[in-house]
């Protein structure tokens, strides 16, 4: 399968997803996967395609940037090999890392550090830092896959020893505790 | 993919709401424990016991970490002694309740239940052998717990049991005059009794139970008050109607909890789940008391005119929320109002908000009774057989379970404080009306008959 993975970033405002939708329809290609995200002001989305066959990433790329540029929209474009995916294969345990307290420059370096140590995939990560030290207006969620062969209890304790150290209240709770309370 | 509102209030409820998993209690079939040889059947109800719950701490230990909802304590509950003991004297049992509360240090357990007899219709040998020896064994021990039922809606009212009771609350509370009558905080008289509560002191194993069960108390007070000060915050105006689905919609969430872990648990123990048990049990702390929710809802106190309504939305409630939560819930399932283990309803009955008789009155529409009261020292052992089956009419008339856990504490008079210590908490002394008097309609004794299943006004 012809496929390329591309990202599009740009300043938010009405009408981006429906320029790139029109711009990929008129190439042929057809969107299997999109996820897309504000930050702020600012748009970033995330689209898996598959190309007609003969058709290139470096063309699809050539194409999306002069439909897309025009519009201040920034485009990345990759070969997508579905095989490159970690995790794919070995089972896992979805658990979730919070952590909250005082901002400082480094957090997510720190605490992501660790988490790869233990060959663990973050699977989704949302981060808000007001700034300041009030812990609510700093927050790092991170979903993660704990491979089953990692050690769940050395990984809490590195992961806690770590936010101890950033000063930062940390929770690492498996997933199905959140689906349980609040969904039916 | 979670939203970020679902991890932080679920982060909030445990952390500012006290939101815990309240007991995971397993209960350990002892009916083939039976024997009249004494040091047979100790051998045996310590094998049984330590076999099977061996593992129940680090098992629950391991589980609460992994979902981050503490587990806070894990208990056994046995079947009732008085037919696993039927044959021994009173003497004989008190050295079972010694067995029962070595076995539960042994295993890290803070209590054991089921120093228990049924006696709703009448008292067998191993009945009266029991009761007997409760105060003692209570004195004795640490974390051996004691029950009876009194009383059934089928049966009626023993009022026979009902008499011995209040001699054996006096015996037991004498016996533990050093402690305010501690022995009492331990020792619950039912009508209607549940066969699968994991909450003490009630907890025993059914005769209808398999061999072992895991069931689940949850509890969460903080959680619902939380919920409707949250809720007022934002609309002011929500009417007790919207009340009511806001508590029912948080006690579904939190009987969910109790689900997610004593499923987890019973899977890996190997031992059957049984029920969850939805109960908003308050502890001696701030933040954790059912009292501060009725005050939530606008009352100026427990006690105060309106408290039975608002007791009767809450509890009705919490058993909506809960049975949406689960296919499986049992035990009292409810809310509790133990005076002394609430800070707020202790403080109540020290304002003078609350009487025992407008407690014996809201009894009727919660899921216990006159709970962790502590009376008057001099209150005579009929007075206290009385306030039994005043309770227990309650519970028999409306198909319903009640239950007394009474505590005339040695030497001190109404207005005093009696501290238990831990989480049975303190309260001010609450005055009982003729508390030495005569009570010759009590002295009558015999079985008040089973009430009429029709007719019902």
């Amino acid at each position: 399968m012809n496929k390329a993975i591309l990202s599009i970033l740009g300043r938010d405002r009405p009408g981006i997803v429906a320029a790139v939708a029109r711009a990929l329809f008129e190439q042929s290609c057809n969107i299997e996967n999109v996820s897309q995200t504000m930050l702020q002001n600012e748009f970033a989305g995330i689209f898996i395609v598959s190309m007609p066959p003969g058709v290139t990433a470096g063309d699809l790329h050539r194409g999306l940037c002069e439909r897309l540029a025009p519009l201040g929209l920034h485009v990345h474009t990759k070969p997508c090999e579905i095989a490159e995916y970690p995790c794919a294969t070995a089972p896992c345990e979805p658990f979730v890392i919070t952590t909250r307290g005082p901002d400082r420059k480094g957090l997510v370096a720190d605490i992501s550090e660790v988490i790869a140590r233990h060959g663990v995939n973050i699977t989704n990560l949302q981060a808000v830092f007001k700034g300041g030290d009030a812990p609510v207006d700093n927050i790092m969620i991170y979903e993660v896959d704990v491979p089953a062969a990692v050690d769940q209890q050395a990984l809490a304790r590195d992961l806690r020893a770590r936010a101890e150290a950033l000063r930062l209240e940390i929770n690492i709770q498996h997933r199905n505790i959140f689906e349980t309370l609040h969904r039916i | 993919m979670l939203t970020d509102r679902e991890i932080i209030s679920t982060l909030e409820m445990l952390k500012n709401e006290n939101l815990d998993v309240r007991t995971v209690t397993l209960g350990v079939n002892l009916l083939d424990c039976a024997g009249a040889e004494l040091n047979h059947v100790r051998r045996r109800i310590a094998e049984r016991v330590m076999g099977l719950a061996g593992r129940l701490v680090p098992v629950c230990e391991r589980i609460g970490q992994k979902y981050g909802i503490p587990v806070v304590n894990k208990r056994i509950a046995v079947s009732p002694i008085a037919v696993v003991g039927a044959a021994l004297s009173p003497a004989d049992l008190v050295e079972v309740a010694r067995t029962l509360d070595a076995a539960a240090r042994e295993v890290h357990v803070d209590f054991i239940g089921g120093f228990s007899a049924l006696v709703e219709k009448g008292m067998a040998r191993g009945d009266r052998s029991l009761i007997a020896a409760i105060p003692e064994a209570l004195a004795a021990t640490e974390r051996v717990c004691a029950s009876v039922n009194v009383a059934s809606t089928r049966a009626g009212i023993n009022i026979d049991a009902v008499l011995l009771l209040g001699q054996t609350i006096k015996r037991a509370a004498e016996l533990t005059a050093d402690r305010d009558g501690a022995a009492c905080t331990k020792l619950c008289v039912f009508a209607n009794i549940p066969e699968d509560i994991p909450f003490m002191a009630g907890a025993y194993l059914g005769i209808g139970e398999a061999d072992a069960v895991i069931n689940v108390g949850v509890s969460g007070p903080g959680v619902v008050k939380k919920a409707i000060d949250r809720a007022l915050a934002t609309r002011p105006g929500l009417d007790l109607g919207s009340l009511s689905e806001l508590i029912k919609k948080t006690a579904y969430k939190v009987t969910r909890v109790g689900e997610l872990i004593g499923r987890e648990v019973a899977e890996q123990l190997g031992i059957p789940f049984g029920v969850v048990d939805l109960s908003l049990a308050p502890t001696p702390n701030v933040g954790d008391s059912v009292g501060e929710i009725f005050q939530s809802l606008g009352l100026l106190a427990i006690g105060v005119p309106g408290t039975t309504a608002a007791l009767a939305l809450l509890n009705d409630a919490v058993k909506k929320g809960g049975a949406f939560a689960s296919s499986r819930v049992g035990g009292l399932s409810g809310a509790f109002i133990p005076v002394s283990e609430d800070l707020n309803i202790s403080e109540a009955v020290r304002n003078g908000y609350l009487c025992l008789e407008k407690l014996e009155a809201i009894t009727s529409v919660c899921s216990v009774g006159l709970d962790m009261v502590a009376i008057p020292g001099d209150t005579s052992a009929e007075t206290i057989s009385a306030i039994i089956a005043d309770e227990m009419a309650i519970g028999v008339i409306n198909s319903k379970t009640t239950a007394t856990r009474l505590i005339p504490v040695p030497g001190k008079a109404a207005g005093d404080q009696a501290f238990f210590g831990g989480l049975m908490g303190h309260s001010a002394i609450i005055p009982v009306n003729n508390a030495g008097g005569d009570n010759p309609f009590i002295r009558r004794g015999g079985l008040i008959p089973a009430p009429i299943h029709s007719l019902k006004n």
